[in-house]
């Protein structure tokens, strides 16, 4: 028997891994393993086969598997030791650590390697101690607000309440991400580890994994997974039941801000509220509520298991640790890369994205999801860290690299970009809301070629209402991939 | 609409306080779509009020309250699936299926609908038929694809 591991992840199966796993169910010889994927998705369907010592690093590959290539690798012709694939020896991995290697739902692969070691040093300190680690890491919310997450939990466990909540942000809804999506799928565990960490060090007995309904493999993978872990005597929080549960959204962008996930998740329309009150002190159902996002919670038990000081000694001043971005659009080898926060973005673009596809041009790059800015060539040397980002009024986000090539009309990006917002806005504050409409009519009227003189300056105008006056993120940031567009592609503009 | 399986999936949801969209969500997933015209029962049997049920309804996109086609398309129309000239693939499926996005074929066999994002985004374009996601969509391939479903 020759074992055989392939990817279950969503984009490996749409890439070709479900049409090889059919292929070959009754293939003479071969044991077929599922795993998560290594997020080298330029390279799936990626076939993976034991190495000489066993060892996960030492396995052999071959990449963009067809069917009809079975006899050779079970012959061991044509693989390539997974250590040479530049794009992951060259990546520094701690959340992602055992992606491709690990059977999502294998509670045994799981502690096999070093899963629940951060909850079981977490639940023997105190909730004080646990904060007290959190606050050396100095990790800051990894799904775009960058808080720092220590000060939230204090303050959650500081409030007196008869119930408090842990939630997850599954709502991954920045267009160009899908790491949240790759660590549900792919090792589940690692999220409800780090809310148990959460839960004990705020006294919380319940929680929800609020998961975009655009995931349906990974809502199932979750609820198999919460079965298992509950099953296995997991799901406690100091004698009691820690209750997990899935809760599945219905399409709406905006669920990604925390309070609308909130009002969703009690069953009513996903409208942003006005905060304060912060939902660590008044949040679901107005009880002290920890909402973060699901890398936040799967970045948490590596930092109990291994110290906050290890989490602090990588990264730069403000931005500690590592963060996952997401590279793709228009680059040769889209995919998932986990290193230190500080290489600029053109490296990142040259050495993992491998430049630009297969006759493309670059034009622009977008970082940070639809609410992102453009970047033209120009402005590649910007570090990777919060700090540098928001000096140049940009934001890392959910850390979606977007890269554009030059066929790119950027009016109609633009367009785009507003219709979004005018779609997604929940309607309950008027910059946004009137805001988006009015940019987007803008827009439609320049591409028709019937735009007034000083149309453009209306748009700057209406954009810094935006920017100033809404509610939340969605019409805070909604300007920005405008007017970097305008400010970069100006001429396209001005016709 | 089964008013059998309506008030069964409502007996299921007599909570105080009452989840709305955890409610419709589920009459959909029960029956298919959620008729603006069964509001009045469901809010009867929630205990609210029938704007807050209409107004649940009505703000979520994913809340259909008509019966899509037999296939559900959907074409992500996220960034990395713009950069990847996503768009091309809109214009040819709704050239085959001669419909625009919002609506069903008249055999009833597709309904076209846009996606913002399945997270498959370095495997684009993307197209999620049903609950399947399809990567690395070229346009030429969208005729023979939607063929393949009946």
């Amino acid at each position: 028997m020759t074992r055989l591991y392939l990817s279950n992840d969503t984009s490996a199966r749409a890439a070709g891994a479900e049409r090889l796993a059919q292929a070959w169910a009754h293939a003479p010889g071969v044991e077929l393993v599922r795993t998560s994927s290594r997020g080298a998705f330029f390279l799936e369907p990626l076939v993976e086969r034991d190495g000489p010592d066993g060892r996960p690093d030492s396995r052999i590959v071959w990449p963009n598997v067809k069917a009809e290539d079975l006899p050779n690798i079970l012959a061991g012709i044509g693989g390539t030791p997974i250590g040479r694939i530049a794009f992951l020896a060259e990546q520094q991995r701690v959340t992602f650590a055992n992606f491709g290697i690990t059977g999502p739902l294998s509670l045994d692969d799981y502690r096999a390697h070093g899963g629940w070691q951060g909850l079981e040093r977490a639940r023997s300190l105190s909730p004080e101690a646990v904060i007290d680690e959190l606050k050396t890491s100095k990790l800051r919310g990894r799904g775009g607000a960058a808080f720092p997450v220590w000060t939230k939990w204090q303050v959650a466990k500081d409030a007196a309440a008869d119930q408090k909540y842990v939630v997850a942000n599954a709502d991954e809804g920045d267009a160009g991400t899908y790491c949240d999506r790759m660590i549900m799928e792919g090792e589940p565990f690692r999220l409800i580890e780090g809310m148990l960490i959460c839960a004990k060090a705020i006294g919380a007995t319940r929680g929800f994994i609020y998961c975009r309904q655009e995931y349906p493999a990974a809502a199932r993978t979750l609820r198999e997974a919460i079965a298992a872990a509950e099953q296995a005597g997991w799901l406690t929080h100091e004698r009691e039941r820690f209750h997990l549960e899935v809760f599945v959204g219905a399409g709406s962008y905006v669920c990604g801000e925390e309070t609308a996930l909130l009002e969703s998740l009690e069953g009513r329309r996903g409208v942003v509220r006005a905060k304060p009150p912060y939902p660590a002190l008044s949040g679901l159902y107005g009880k002290p509520t920890i909402v973060s996002n699901v890398l936040t919670f799967a970045t948490v038990p590596s930092i109990l298991a291994r110290g906050g000081r290890w989490h602090a000694s990588l990264g730069t001043e403000g931005s500690r640790g590592t963060m996952a971005l997401q590279v793709g659009g228009r680059v040769k080898q889209p995919g998932l890369v986990e290193i230190p926060f500080g290489a600029t973005l053109a490296e990142v673009i040259e050495r993992f994205g491998g430049g630009m596809a297969s006759g493309a041009r670059f034009k622009a790059v977008q970082v940070g999801g639809p609410l992102g800015s453009l970047f033209p060539a120009s402005r590649l040397d910007i570090p990777i860290c919060y700090d540098a980002f928001s000096q140049a009024g940009a934001i890392l986000g959910h850390g979606g690299i977007v890269v554009y090539d030059d066929e790119t009309d950027m009016v109609e990006l633009a367009r785009h970009f507003m219709a979004f917002t005018a779609d997604e806005s929940c309607g309950k504050c008027t910059p946004c809301r009137i805001g988006s409409v009015r940019s987007r009519e803008i827009l439609e009227q320049l591409q028709s070629g019937h735009s007034r003189p000083g149309d453009l300056d209306l748009l700057a105008d209406l954009s810094e209402t935006m920017k100033a006056a809404s509610l939340c993120a969605l019409g805070q940031r909604a300007p920005y991939p405008v007017l970097t567009a305008i400010e970069h592609f100006g001429s396209e503009f001005r016709k | 609409m089964s008013r059998q399986s309506l008030a069964a999936v409502l007996a299921r949801h007599r909570t105080k306080p009452p989840n709305i969209l955890q409610a419709l969500l589920e009459i959909q997933g029960a029956l298919g779509a959620v008729s603006v015209r069964a509001v009045p029962e469901i809010a009867k049997a929630l205990d609210v009020t029938e704007a807050d049920v209409a107004g649940v309804l009505s703000y979520y996109p994913e809340l259909r309250p008509a019966q899509p086609g037999r296939h559900l398309i959907r074409v992500c129309l996220g960034e990395s699936c713009m950069a990847n000239h996503g768009a091309k693939v809109l214009a040819r499926v709704r050239a085959h299926l001669k419909i625009e996005v919002g609506e069903t074929t008249r055999d009833g066999r597709f309904t076209l609908a846009p996606i913002y994002c399945v997270g498959n985004c370095a495997v684009g374009p993307s197209l999620m038929v049903d609950g399947d996601v399809i990567g690395r969509v070229n346009p030429d391939q969208v005729p023979a694809l939607l063929d393949s479903y009946t």
